[in-house]
């Protein structure tokens, strides 16, 4: 025989969530009694607070071992991967010529980018170093010694250089800058000694025609080894990222052109397959006139 | 009946891998209702069916009405193409097999119970996501359709391996269901043919021999001394006389019907037992057909451990679909897009849902349950293999699984002496006097009158083991004569049998003349042994001490108290007597005629009495100890006699020494029994006739007020509602049983137990379990392992359900504060179908922490599987823990590479953006996206080891929930460090092995973070065992309650 459940009414249901909320007989409120609750409660105010307090303990030793100016390890960091800007939503740099809108914000940012790399203000924190070398600042016993930076002037990129520009970077013209940097990475000395450049190019061979011709700042894309290497933000408190602006001349309007710039460096492969950033990148140029 | 079983298989799957099925649930609940429903209605049909004793008159009817009836012949048969049209609408003479679920329905039934629900709906989710993003962006990561599909994938795979398991141990229960096809002897167009049992058809006239089996039900129209073994059907152990003669009303009763699948004897009284028949019941429409669909329509009960496991589903199922449900909301309340939700959604369900555990559950009662089967319990069906554990009352017959299933002399008188002879399995030791000449006598009567033989061909075979033609009373005196005399064959060769009288139940004797042994003495030698007062009515003297003394009326009154005591035993008893016939009145030449009986038969000396009971199996007493103990009634439900049932239970101890019934108080007090307080007996027995006129009510009263419970004269239908009286009590009732008549108490019961000896095969097919030994006492090692598996699997359950928190804080930590994702959904699927399994397995192994035999058995409402101090502490405290501990190893990668934990806060969107590829970290660095994701992989195979190493922690402090460890034995389960090695092994692999394989987000982690994880390890592992010193420190205390799971 099976025992059939008895079904509940709703007024029992009713009940006995009400007598589960307070149950007068027993003095429970939600199946425990006061004390009940006040050892619950107890009972996890220590437990959890003693919880917190060790692994903050262990928090605290492990943060111990990092320091707080050069990382632990680096090994992810073999290869600096390469970034454009102006720094847009999916990497693709479009420009109505006619739509001012369109490329105002792009000015708007890159104005900011390239503030600091006025030559006043280069001029005033930074130094002349020697290019052509690596500008090494040995500690000298001197621990955690603050670091000085090369000069990298907004002179130096001539016509992007935007300053005193009617055509705001060529915007305006639909001959846009696009500017190249190099990921940091503390303690890297990019190219091995030997002088190293950026090279852009279609990606494909459409692309490629459709690319039309472009000017690099500073000529030739050259990045020079003075910039390197870099000591962290901590040390290298004005350190001024190296810069390759290039200037599309004329491109196939109305016509997505996918361009690469890579670096060529003899320590920095560009052939990750995985990476698709690892000295190089990427990205569209659409230049839309009517 | 298979039905049945596929349905709780189905939860037991459902139990193997089902996720999200909480609100599919009701659906089948529902369902499960109506179709209980619909079985209660067509069982109580049934059921009067079978009160009604079937609307069979064919036994009062003559010949000439029941040729009239059946459009036959008794000389000639039917014609064959009469019997062909019979066959065409009757359908073949065979029993329809119980209708079976088709396989595939099993297999699709795997794929959606329990979990399995939630992982279906992540897979379905997943590939929605991708297919938004697919819309909206055609180059989108195909990550989201892999994460589905390998989601499918484990569906899919852990219901082939619950489908596999099931199948397997199906394979077991057919092997029940194997019969050799049966060939019937019919008169056909006045021919004699053998045909299969299958067309036989209602009206054929067949002949059935000795040893066959009863082709049909059978009107008896002649017979030759053919007696039947209905025990299977009624549970009469006494082979019962068949004849043509309309003897009784009830044609259960009556002489002249035969039923379906009974055996006719070859009995060893007449020369070979036939008797010819006209079949009046085929197929389906036998008695023992309308019992077989009784037994399959008995509602089937889920078993306690489905019941558990779909209790602990629901908890699993509600929290993950609860938090899930709760994150999505807060996940888009935060703004977060809904895709996105929706993936978080996917990982907090993988996270929540232990996939791994309902199939260690699996493996861990197939383990157990091979154990019990080397133990001699044969399981069927895995549940059962708890059921047993969770068993509070055991409904026993008593012949064969309390007793031995043979009689056996127990007791002699002589000499106004009563001997206790040993009843043991091997009677080896028997200590009672032989040196007086009266049992030389009575050793001559016992050898000499007695018509059994021991089959040739078994000079190898111990005594007691040995097969033997005749009846049981003579079988037993064949045994304890050849042991206490040796060869029992060459003695009577030596007293040459001139002539005899067999028994008969007329005469109530048997009796027979011989020559004796000494040649010396040319005199007959007469012995007879029957019924002991009929054999006294013929005896004038008495032989005390080897002399004859003349039967005076004291020494009457001594046998009636001999008699009387050794009856009240239980006993059958039986008188012998003996008498020279004078050589001069008898010479050797004298023919004797058992016709004319020219021989005395009175005034003959009488020599002894010798009784025999079906002795109880010598294990058995203790088993009863056992149970009593582990707070197990035993009730014995018997068809046999009040008396030789309360004996019985008395000398195994289901009546214990010092507990006396109603009747022995008023005995005791000589008061009438009406005026003995209810309430001083412990102990009742009832028979079948006073439970016949009880109501239900009256009924529940006995089976709650009396520890000590004998039912007596029972009937089969009896037996079912005796089951259901304890099932009202609220207990999980194990019936035993071996008859066709059986099979429904069997199929009731929460765990049927049939015998595997005796039993036969519609009890075997009916019940969850089978004994091998027929031997009570391996139910009682059946309950212990069932009790151990209940204690283990309640690690197992704590074990794997705490890093389900260790696993889901990642992703409500990833919601909500933004860190880049500790932990990856296939990385979760790693540790719950990699390095968790054999772990959890291996608590299956562990030893039991206490004498489980010394404490009640579980309620099976109170006790449950997964309870809140489980819930709680594996969730809140360990789990919690754990996930504390993999957070700092994660911390500590990702500090180490560079990214501090506060510059982590709120990076998640940026950190997943591929278009940011200079993402600057604490110093200055700038990193691309798929760097990133690389550390992101680092961080999740740190997280990974972290879980890994607590989870070895986790382990060693699961292998005991009260005592110390270190009372436990840290050593003594070896598969637990084999579960370790095995965890650390794959772990390993994982990220050594398998480091460059991108697709599994493994990455070759620094050997120094696997070690980040252990101070927390340690925490844990000390953690527990101060809960545990407290725990048997304050028992009953608040922390007790909170604490013990």
């Amino acid at each position: 025989m099976v025992i059939q459940k008895e079904k509940k009414s709703c007024g029992q249901v009713v009940e006995e969530w009400k007598e589960f909320v307070w149950n007068p007989r027993t003095h429970q409120f939600m199946g425990r009694t006061g004390t009940s609750w006040a050892f619950i409660l107890l009972f996890y105010l220590v437990f959890y607070g003693f919880l917190t307090a060790m692994f903050s303990l262990t928090m605290w030793v492990m943060l111990q071992t990092v320091s707080d100016h050069t990382p632990k390890y680096q090994d992810r960091l073999a290869t600096p991967g390469l970034m454009i800007r102006p720094k847009t939503e999916n990497l693709d740099v479009i420009v109505n010529v006619s739509d001012t809108e369109s490329w105002d914000q792009h000015v708007q940012k890159l104005n900011k980018f390239l503030e600091p790399y006025n030559d006043s203000i280069q001029a005033q924190k930074n130094d002349v170093c020697r290019p052509g070398r690596y500008y090494e600042q040995p500690d000298n016993g001197v621990l955690n010694y603050p670091k000085r930076a090369c000069q990298f002037n907004r002179t130096q990129l001539g016509i992007c250089s935007g300053i005193g520009d009617p055509t705001h970077y060529g915007y305006s013209t639909g001959q846009p800058c696009v500017f190249i940097k190099m990921n940091r990475v503390i303690n890297f000395y990019a190219g091995a000694n030997q002088s190293m450049n950026v090279t852009c190019a279609g990606k494909r061979d459409e692309d490629a025609e459709n690319l039309g011709h472009f000017v690099m700042f500073p000529s030739n894309g050259n990045i020079d080894l003075m910039y390197f290497p870099y000591y962290g933000k901590k040390f290298h408190v004005n350190y001024t990222q190296p810069l390759v602006a290039v200037k599309f001349l004329n491109v196939t309007p109305n016509v997505e052109v996918n361009v690469e710039c890579r670096i060529n460096a003899a320590n920095i492969a560009t052939d990750d397959e995985r990476d698709k950033f690892a000295g190089r990148v990427a990205f569209k140029l659409r230049i839309n006139k009517t | 009946m298979r039905q049945k079983r596929s349905e709780i298989y189905s939860v037991e799957l459902s139990g193997t891998k089902d996720i999200v099925r909480t609100d599919q649930g009701d659906d089948k609940e529902k369902y499960r209702g109506l179709k209980n429903n619909c079985l209660e209605r067509k069982k109580k049909n049934q059921e009067e069916d079978f009160q009604k004793e079937l609307q069979l008159d064919d036994h009062k009817l003559n010949n000439r009405e029941l040729e009239k009836k059946y459009g036959t012949n008794i000389i000639m048969g039917l014609s064959s193409t009469r019997a062909a049209e019979l066959l065409a609408r009757d359908g073949p003479n065979s029993l329809t097999p119980p209708k079976q679920t088709p396989e595939i329905v099993k297999f699709l039934k795997q794929m959606v119970g329990g979990f399995s629900i939630l992982l279906w709906v992540g897979a379905f989710l997943c590939w929605i996501a991708y297919g938004i993003q697919y819309s909206s962006d055609k180059s989108a990561s195909l990550n989201n359709v892999y994460l589905g599909s390998v989601l499918v994938l484990v569906v899919i795979l852990t219901g082939v391996f619950a489908y596999y398991q099931e199948a397997k141990s199906t394979n077991i229960m057919s092997s029940f269901n194997k019969m050799i096809p049966q060939q019937a002897l019919v008169i056909r167009d006045s021919e004699k043919k053998t045909i299969p049992a299958e067309q036989l058809v209602v009206g054929d006239i067949v002949e059935v021999k000795g040893g066959d089996q009863i082709p049909a039900d059978i009107r008896v129209l002649s017979s030759q001394g053919c007696r039947v073994d209905n025990s299977s059907l009624t549970g009469e152990s006494e082979p019962q006389p068949r004849s043509s003669e309309f003897t009784h009303e009830n044609p259960l009763e009556t002489k002249n019907i035969c039923f379906y699948s009974t055996t006719c004897l070859e009995a060893s009284t007449s020369p070979i037992g036939t008797v010819t028949g006209m079949v009046i019941n085929t197929g389906d429409r036998t008695i023992i057909g309308h019992i077989a669909s009784l037994a399959s329509g008995v509602g089937n009960e889920k078993t306690p451990i489905a019941i558990e496991i779909e209790h602990f589903v629901h908890i699993v199922a509600g929290v993950a679909v609860s938090i899930g449900i709760l994150f999505f909301i807060i996940a888009v309340s935060m703004k977060y897009r809904v895709l996105d939700s929706l993936i978080f959604l996917i990982g907090i369900i993988v996270a929540n849902v232990p996939e791994g555990l309902l199939g260690t559950v699996t493996v861990t009662l197939s383990l157990t349950a091979k154990r019990m089967a080397k133990k001699n319990c044969l399981v069927k069906n895995l549940e059962a293999v708890e059921t047993l554990g969770s068993t509070s009352i055991i409904c026993s017959d008593k012949t064969g699984t309390l007793t031995q299933n043979r009689m056996t002399v127990a007791h002699l008188w002589f000499d106004n002496q009563i001997f206790v002879a040993d009843t043991s399995e091997d009677h080896s030791n028997q200590v009672f006097d032989q040196s007086s000449s009266t049992w030389a006598s009575l050793s001559k009567i016992i050898t000499l009158c007695n018509r059994a033989e021991f089959k040739p061909g078994q000079e190898n075979v111990p005594i007691m083991k040995k097969a033997v033609i005749g009846d049981a009373s003579e079988t037993a005196l064949l045994k304890f004569s050849e042991v206490l005399l040796g060869d029992v064959m060459e003695i009577r060769k030596r007293n040459r049998k001139v002539v005899e009288i067999p028994f008969n139940s007329t005469n109530k004797f048997q009796l027979s003349i011989h020559e004796t042994d000494d040649p010396h003495d040319k005199r007959f030698l007469m012995v007879m042994k029957g019924a002991p007062e009929r054999i006294l009515e013929k005896c004038s003297t008495i032989m005390i001490n080897g002399e004859e003394h003349p039967l005076d009326k004291s020494t009457a009154k001594t046998f009636h108290t001999a008699y009387m005591e050794l009856g009240g035993l239980g006993e059958r008893v039986l008188g012998f007597c003996h008498l020279y016939l004078p050589a001069d009145e008898f010479p050797e030449t004298y023919s004797f005629d058992i016709d004319a009986m020219n021989f005395p038969t009175s005034n003959l000396c009488f020599v002894g009495l010798l009784s025999m009971i079906d002795p109880p199996r010598s294990t058995v007493p203790d088993a009863v100890t056992k149970c009593r103990s582990a707070g197990i009634k035993v009730i014995m439900v018997t068809g046999d006699h009040p008396i030789t049932a309360k004996a019985i239970a008395k000398s195994v101890g289901i009546i214990s020494a010092n507990s006396e019934t109603v009747e022995d108080i008023a005995h005791r007090l000589n008061i009438p029994v009406e005026q003995v307080n209810q309430r001083d007996a412990k102990a009742a027995i009832v028979t079948g006739m006073e439970l016949k006129d009880m109501s239900l009510e009256q009924l529940d009263e006995i089976l709650a007020n009396y520890q000590e419970i004998v039912f007596a004269r029972t009937s089969p239908q009896q037996k079912l509602i005796i089951v259901e009286g304890c099932q009202r009590q609220d207990a999980v009732v194990a019936v035993t049983g071996d008859g066709v008549n059986d099979s429904p108490a069997l199929k009731k019961a929460d765990i049927g137990i049939a015998m595997g000896i005796a039993g036969s095969d519609a009890a075997k097919n009916a019940a969850d379990m089978v004994l091998l030994d027929d031997n009570f006492a391996s139910i009682v090692t059946g309950v212990e392992e069932g009790r151990l598996i209940f204690d283990n699997l309640k690690k197992t359950i704590a074990y794997t359900l705490t890093k389900n928190i260790a696993e889901l804080c990642p992703f409500l930590i990833y919601i909500i504060a933004g860190l880049p994702l500790p932990i990856g959904t296939i990385t979760i699927l790693f540790i719950d179908l990699g390095t968790d399994i054999i772990p959890s397995i291996a608590l299956a192994y562990e030893k039991a922490e206490s004498d489980i035999m010394n404490r009640k058995p579980r309620h099976k409402k109170k006790d449950r599987l997964v309870n809140k101090p489980l819930a709680v502490y594996s969730y809140l405290h360990i789990g919690l823990m754990q996930a504390l501990g993999a957070f700092l190893v994660y911390f500590t990668v990702y500090a180490q590479e560079g990214f501090l934990p506060h510059t982590l806060i709120n990076l998640r969107v940026e950190w997943e953006n591929d278009n940011v590829n200079d993402l600057e970290d604490h110093y200055g660095q700038e990193w691309t996206r798929y760097q990133r994701e690389y550390l992101e992989w680092t961080g999740y195979t740190a997280f990974f080891v972290g879980i890994l190493v607590q989870q070895i922690a986790d382990l060693i402090i699961r292998k005991t929930r009260r005592n110390s460890i270190f009372q436990q034995g840290l050593f003594r389960n070896k598969v637990i460090w084999v579960g370790i090695a095995s965890q650390i092994i794959i772990g390993l692999i994982l990220s050594y092995g398998l480091g460059s394989v991108t697709a599994l987000n493994f990455t070759m982690l620094r050997a120094q973070y696997w070690f980040v994880a252990v101070p927390h390890a340690i925490l844990i592992w000390v953690y527990d065992e101060v809960r545990k010193l407290f725990i048997r420190l304050y028992p009953g205390s608040w922390w007790d309650k909170n604490m013990y799971y």
